[in-house]
């Protein structure tokens, strides 16, 4: 029935943005205003692709309810394009390493494991997490890409900006159909080397050469965290495969996230290394999904094209870190002190992030905090290792993807508009004349900030629920409290103990976090977050659309049918608008009250994991969360009303009856002149001592030893006569001096 | 599976060889009567269709004798490389072809010959034929006309390409010195005949091994003196130290698609005879027993020391020298000086880990950590990833041709076209040319050894191999051991030296500006050989299983012992 395999159609995603976007970089000179055909074409295609696929996999997962349900069952299809660099017999695990550890080598490799065989598999899988994500970029990126058309329009780098989305679109998609770690540390890089160059796209202007290199830089902090977690990956685990793998004599060597050691209980590692692993990928997620104490490059990063903004920077790249955790779940699961750390940094995150968020006067800054702090949300969700704070977090970024691309697109419209100004406090009123955007802003607004039935509402609420559900288990059924006192979860893996000991005995280290009492109050740090979130989100939108009608000099508007100039967008970018807002007002109860994702997601393998899976909860919609939820936006847009609305913008402002806290707050709690103070400052230094010793010490000694083969060379160059008799002569010279040392040596 | 065929089988054995010479009949039949271009295009069709019939590699320890032929993984490799070389090759020489055409009349020098094209596509035919009966030959006889029918082919092409001063320098210096070195390893067979009474490789080989302690008299004498006189025959070929001098000059004076051909053919000829006189004393695979004679391990234990030493000071000079070069063409015969070395420390590794096997010395091979290529197969493979570099960069030159002259209308008469001869030549050629300033940027990486690109997994394998040889043993002056770690550390510090030259060239490619460009007026098909390097360099870069495999066969073949 099928003519496309989905193995085929897998390798299709990545590959149709590629091929877009090597055509966009060879044609783009010649296609000059019609260079965006290609990329956009090829990240249509890909989307279209990604749709059939998320449906194939649909298709596998068993049913939830009806008279076919049964236990979820994991879904996963691995396609191995090629393998890459592989040697066999290429190593030998060292003596009582963790991957020589029998129970952490379970059955069949034991045998095997004297010797391994290394290779690098060009592996792309596909499972519902995978599709999930797959759907997400491809069409947020079609969506961007077309809005583009316009928003880019008679930009001089026009082919160069398609080509950049579009090998964006590529390498975010392998990011997340790889299934080795190793592949996913080069996407990682490559992901962030488009962020960098979109950043930058600007790049005679110095902020936007800045913004790039400090993303660049902080960034690198995760990778590298990125890259000793996957070393000691290897070091623990003796492959960097997700999968199982068949060798040719029938051994069946288990990847870390495959089947064969999902189903082992303790088939990983705990203990120092395991954390250790754990809080590097966290540091890794945090670089890249701008979480404190990374995550001051996100707000410069809004120096790009805002069409950027949207997909990178809010819907698409900075989710990579959630992906990572919850692909990485079973390994968080071992080690509860790192999931609790997981859920520290996010909801803190999400809290500063929010309070800075409230003075911004910078409409895409605004929603550059609100991005960070729905992060932190997501982050928040995933610490609580339970089954419902990962298919949670993976729902909020979802719907987050929506609003918020639709609130970026909504800001580059006015922007747009505007004649680049971006600074709230120079316009208002603009409901009048860009009726599109601030209708659909709205929408973006109100699905944001949580208002029933928007989709962020439900998706917040159900991080509410599973952080409320740590923090009072009881209330929460007693399936859920046994599961946290004596189940599964408390697994220490290097413990032969029985799990009952383990689970009573006191924890000691980052484990002993992981009490209800810091759950207590992580929940009620995301409620205010949630109530802020509201403020601020409604403060702007107060702030840009209603009011006295004031645009800046500069921005020229079009003749408007009734009296007074349009300032609205052109069609290419207000469609994008108008359909992004359906979902942002759709989905959430969509989903909800289908239960459809977070169903669907349990069945990736790593959601399957026993550590993941027994916490399992029936799904139930929790009133009093929603109520409380409810009250807190209720509560920030109330206060954004009364100090902005229907006021000017360029006038006094509530945020001044904070006082020091607004300077705090404006100044971003100081995080740049800390990071100057104690980091740039020390290491420019550093920079300079060391500078000056290269140049003096080591290339001293380093031109001296270059001289050497220089001269030599000269030498060796006074042989090259170019006459033929001296040549002829050395040569059989050599022959002869050869063959009398060698008859020499026959005697000796 | 050993067979003794009749004549006509081992007449189909030859086929490629024998379609090859029949292409090259047709090509120089036609020549009287078609026009410029159709000998190369029938040269084309020979090769691919020598291709067809040259059949795959057969699996691990196969092969087929059939009087002076045999034909096993070795010689399927061998074949291979040189067929795939020799299209390339053939469509960078047609690419040169083509630019004599297009100057004709323009008055400059001694000019380029311009006609004689389908005896240019005749003789490059017979070189192949002659290269790929070196790859199968198991008798002495047979070798040295293969080998001949490399050497006066070449001397015919690089007289009849360049017909200036410096044309004729170079192809006199070359046949002058090429006819050293051929009686030169005349001589080494003569030395062979004298130990094994026939001429048959395999006879001599079982006969030196069976040779017991203490040798027969003869053996004393006549053994350094055809491994000596073998060596320097395989130097002058492979461009290694003693008998390099002539590279230099050569490259300079002949044409950039002359010096494609010069730098990557005789290679692989210079390597199949050092594998032959090498293998002499390793135990063939279908042999049962490991008992070696004490002549074949004098045999070895002179061979390894005299490869390695010839190794190490091979790819030093050829490095210190490149690094002097401004002139593109003698900088690149530097370079492929000091491939050669690098070549030689893969054959050396084989000869050291042969005696080792032989009990001459504490057990090897019992490593920890192994690449899975002993030394041969590594050499093997470094050769094919080397080749196709080097021919890449070539077809470039080829292809890209000459520079802009510095002549507007008014300045007088249009000075004479200068073609691209030093490095400064390449300035900014990223802006002016962007798709040949990255391939040749490629190739120079995969030359330099620059991970992930093809030439890394080459010096990757050759430096392991030579760490492999002795692992267990601790490192004493002298020793074996010794010896091959210090040659390893040799090649990485080389490896750094190269990196400064290539780098350069990159460099100026891509961060100097501009100042006259280039014409890329050499031919649309040394521009396709350009692209078809590109995609194959790129394709081992993803994929380097393949090469791996079966440049690992062809080696065990020889080198008996690794399963």
């Amino acid at each position: 029935m099928q003519e496309f395999s989905p193995s085929t159609l897998l390798v299709l995603v990545p590959l149709l943005p590629l091929v877009g976007a090597i055509l966009t970089v060879m044609l783009g000179r010649t296609l000059g205003a019609k260079a965006h055909l290609p990329a956009i074409a090829g990240i249509a295609a890909a989307a279209a692709v990604a749709v059939m696929l998320l449906a194939a996999t649909a298709r596998d997962v068993s049913p939830a309810h009806g008279p076919h349900a049964e236990a979820v069952r994991p879904v996963e299809m691995i396609s191995t394009l090629w393998k890459w660099a592989s040697f066999d017999a290429a190593y030998t695990p060292p003596e009582g390493s963790p991957a020589t550890d029998a129970r952490l080598t379970p059955r069949d490799l034991a045998a095997s494991q004297d010797v391994r065989s290394f290779s690098i598999p060009v592996a792309l899988r596909l499972d519902p997490l995978t599709a999930t994500m797959l759907t997400i970029i491809t069409c947020v990126g079609l969506l961007v890409a077309i809005y583009s058309t316009g928003y880019m329009h008679d930009d001089p780098g026009y082919p160069r900006f398609f080509a950049l989305v579009a090998m964006f679109v590529f390498s975010m998609s392998m990011l997340v159909a790889a299934s080795n770690f190793l592949l996913v540390y080069v996407f990682w890089e490559a992901v962030g080397a488009c962020s960098y160059l979109l950043i930058g796209f600007w790049f005679t202007k110095p902020e936007a050469a800045r913004a790039a290199k400090k993303a660049f830089l902080v960034n690198r902090v995760g990778d590298f965290g990125l890259a000793i977690a996957v070393f000691l990956l290897w070091m623990s685990y003796g492959t960097l495969d997700f999968h199982d793998t068949i060798s040719p004599d029938g051994v069946i060597m288990p990847g870390i996230l495959g089947q064969t050691r999902l189903a082992d209980a303790a088939g990983y590692a705990g203990g120092a290394v395991g954390t250790a692993i754990c809080l590097l990928l966290l540091l890794a997620a945090c670089g890249k999904s701008a979480q404190l104490p990374l995550h001051v490059w996100l707000p410069d990063a809004m120096e790009g094209p805002t069409p950027a903004s949207a997909l990178i920077h809010a819907a698409t790249m900075v989710t990579a870190g959630i992906y990572l955790i919850t692909r990485s779940a079973p390994l968080f699961a071992a080690c509860p002190g790192a999931l609790t750390m997981v859920s520290i940094v996010g909801a803190t995150t999400a809290l500063v992030a929010a309070l800075i968020g409230t003075v911004q006067n910078d409409l895409k800054r605004v929603l550059a905090y609100s991005t960070i702090s729905q992060l932190g949300y997501m982050f928040a969700s995933l610490g609580t290792g339970t089954l419902l704070g990962f298919t949670a977090a993976i729902f909020h970024l979802l719907t987050h993807a929506c609003f918020k691309a639709l609130l970026f697109l909504g800001a580059g419209s006015v922007m747009h508009a505007m004649g680049g100004v971006i600074d709230m406090r120079r316009f208002g009123g603009l409901r009048r004349v860009m009726p599109i955007t601030a209708a659909t802003f709205f929408v973006g607004a109100a699905a944001l900030a949580g208002v029933a039935p928007f989709a962020g509402f439900f998706s917040k609420d159900e991080i509410l629920a599973a952080l409320h559900a740590k923090g009072w288990p009881a209330a929460h059924g007693d399936h859920h409290a046994m599961a946290v006192a004596g189940g599964p979860f408390h697994l220490a893996a290097f413990s032969t103990d029985a799990t009952h000991a383990t689970a009573t005995a006191p924890a000691v280290g980052l484990d002993a976090l992981d009490r209800p009492e810091t759950w207590q109050i992580l929940f009620w740090m995301s409620l205010v977050t949630a109530g802020l979130t509201a403020f601020y989100t409604f403060r702007a939108v107060f702030m840009t659309f209603t009011g006295p009608t004031r645009v800046p000099e500069g921005a020229h508007g079009h003749g408007g049918h009734d009296g007074h100039e349009s300032y609205e967008s052109p069609a290419s970018m207000t469609w994008p608008l108008m359909i992004l807002a359906v979902p942002s007002a759709l989905v959430g109860w969509l989903l909800f009250s289908t239960n459809w994702l977070a169903h669907f997601l349990s069945a990736t393998p790593s959601l399957t994991a026993p550590t993941v899976a027994a916490t399992a909860t029936p799904h139930v919609f929790h009133m009093d969360l929603a109520i409380q939820g409810t009250l807190a936006a209720a509560i920030g847009i109330v206060i954004a009303a009364i100090g902005h609305l229907g006021r000017r913008s360029d006038g006094p402002q509530l945020e001044r009856f904070l006082g020091p806290l607004q300077t705090l707050f404006a100044n971003k709690f100081y995080f740049d002149q800390i990071y100057s103070v104690f980091i740039v400052r020390p290491l420019e230094a550093l920079a300079l001592v060391a500078a000056l010793f290269d140049r003096y010490v080591i290339d001293g000694t380093v031109d001296a030893i270059a001289g050497l083969p220089v001269a030599l060379g000269g030498i060796v160059r006074r042989s090259q006569s170019g006459l033929l008799q001296r040549y002829a002569l050395a040569g059989v010279m050599g022959v002869l001096a050869i063959v009398v040392l060698l008859a020499w040596q026959l005697r000796g | 599976m050993t067979s003794n065929m009749s004549s006509l089988q081992s007449f189909f054995l030859l086929a490629p060889e024998i379609l090859l010479v029949t292409a090259a009949l047709i090509t120089f039949l036609g020549g009287a009567f078609t026009g410029l271009r159709s000998g190369w295009f029938v040269a084309l069709v020979g090769i691919v269709a020598a291709m067809l019939v040259a059949g795959g590699q057969p699996a691990d320890g196969a092969w087929i004798e059939s009087g002076g032929i045999r034909i096993d993984a070795f010689s399927t490799y061998i074949r291979w490389t040189v067929l795939g070389l020799g299209a390339i090759l053939a469509l960078v020489q047609a690419g040169d072809l083509f630019r004599s055409a297009v100057t004709r009349g323009n008055s400059f020098g001694g000019g380029f010959h311009t006609g004689g094209t389908c005896e240019e596509a005749g003789t490059f035919l017979i070189l192949l034929a002659g290269l790929s009966l070196t790859a199968v030959a198991n008798d002495l006889v047979l070798l040295f006309i293969g080998l001949e029918l490399v050497s006066i082919p070449t001397y015919i092409l690089l007289a009849l390409k360049r017909t200036d001063a410096h044309g004729q320098e170079a192809s006199l210096k070359y046949f002058f010195l090429s006819l050293v070195a051929s009686a030169l390893f005349l001589y080494a067979a003569v030395c062979l005949y004298g130990i094994g009474g026939s001429t048959s490789l395999a006879i001599i080989g079982a006969r030196l091994r069976s040779a017991g302690e203490p040798m027969p008299g003869m053996a004393t004498v006549l053994l350094p003196v055809a491994i000596g006189m073998a060596m320097a025959g395989a130097a002058f070929r492979l461009a290694a130290v003693p008998m390099q001098f002539y590279a230099p000059d050569v490259y300079e004076g002949t044409s950039p698609s002359n010096a494609a051909l010069l730098s990557t053919l005789p290679k692989v000829a210079g390597i199949v005879v050092l594998v032959r006189v090498l293998a002499l004393a390793i135990m063939p695979t279908d042999a049962g027993d490991d008992a070696v004679g004490g002549a074949a391990m004098a045999h070895l234990s002179l061979f390894w020391p005299l490869a390695a030493t010839l190794a190490a000071v091979t790819m030093t000079v050829g490095n210190v020298m490149a690094l002097l070069q401004r002139n593109l063409r003698r900088l690149l015969a530097c370079s492929s000086i000091a491939h050669a070395g690098y070549l030689l420390v893969g054959i050396a590794t084989a000869a050291a880990a042969a005696s080792a096997r032989a009990g001459n010395g504490p057990a090897g091979a019992d490593t920890s950590w192994t690449l899975g290529l002993g030394g041969l197969s590594a050499t093997l493979f470094y050769l094919a990833t080397y080749a196709l570099a080097t021919a890449g960069i070539f077809a470039a030159i080829t292809y890209l041709g000459h520079r802009w002259p510095e002549w507007t209308a008014g300045s007088g008469p249009r000075p004479p076209r200068e073609e691209i001869a030093t490095v400064d030549d390449l300035d900014g050629l990223s802006s002016t040319n962007p798709v040949a300033a990255f391939a040749i940027t490629l190739f120079l990486l995969s030359l330099a050894g620059i991970p992930p690109l093809p030439g890394f997994w080459g010096k990757l394998s050759l430096a392991t191999s030579a760490l492999e040889v002795d692992w267990n043993a601790a490192i004493t002056l002298g020793s074996r051991r010794a010896w091959f770690v210090s040659l390893a550390v040799i090649l990485v510090l080389n490896a750094a030296i190269a990196a400064a030259y290539y780098l350069r060239i990159i460099a100026a490619m891509y961060f100097r500006s501009n100042r006259r460009g280039v014409q890329a007026d050499g031919g649309l098909t040394a521009g396709i050989a350009m692209l078809l390097c590109t995609a194959l360099v790129l394709m081992v870069t993803v994929q380097p299983r393949g090469l791996f495999v079966s440049s690992s066969r062809a080696g065990n073949v020889i080198e008996k012992s690794r399963p």
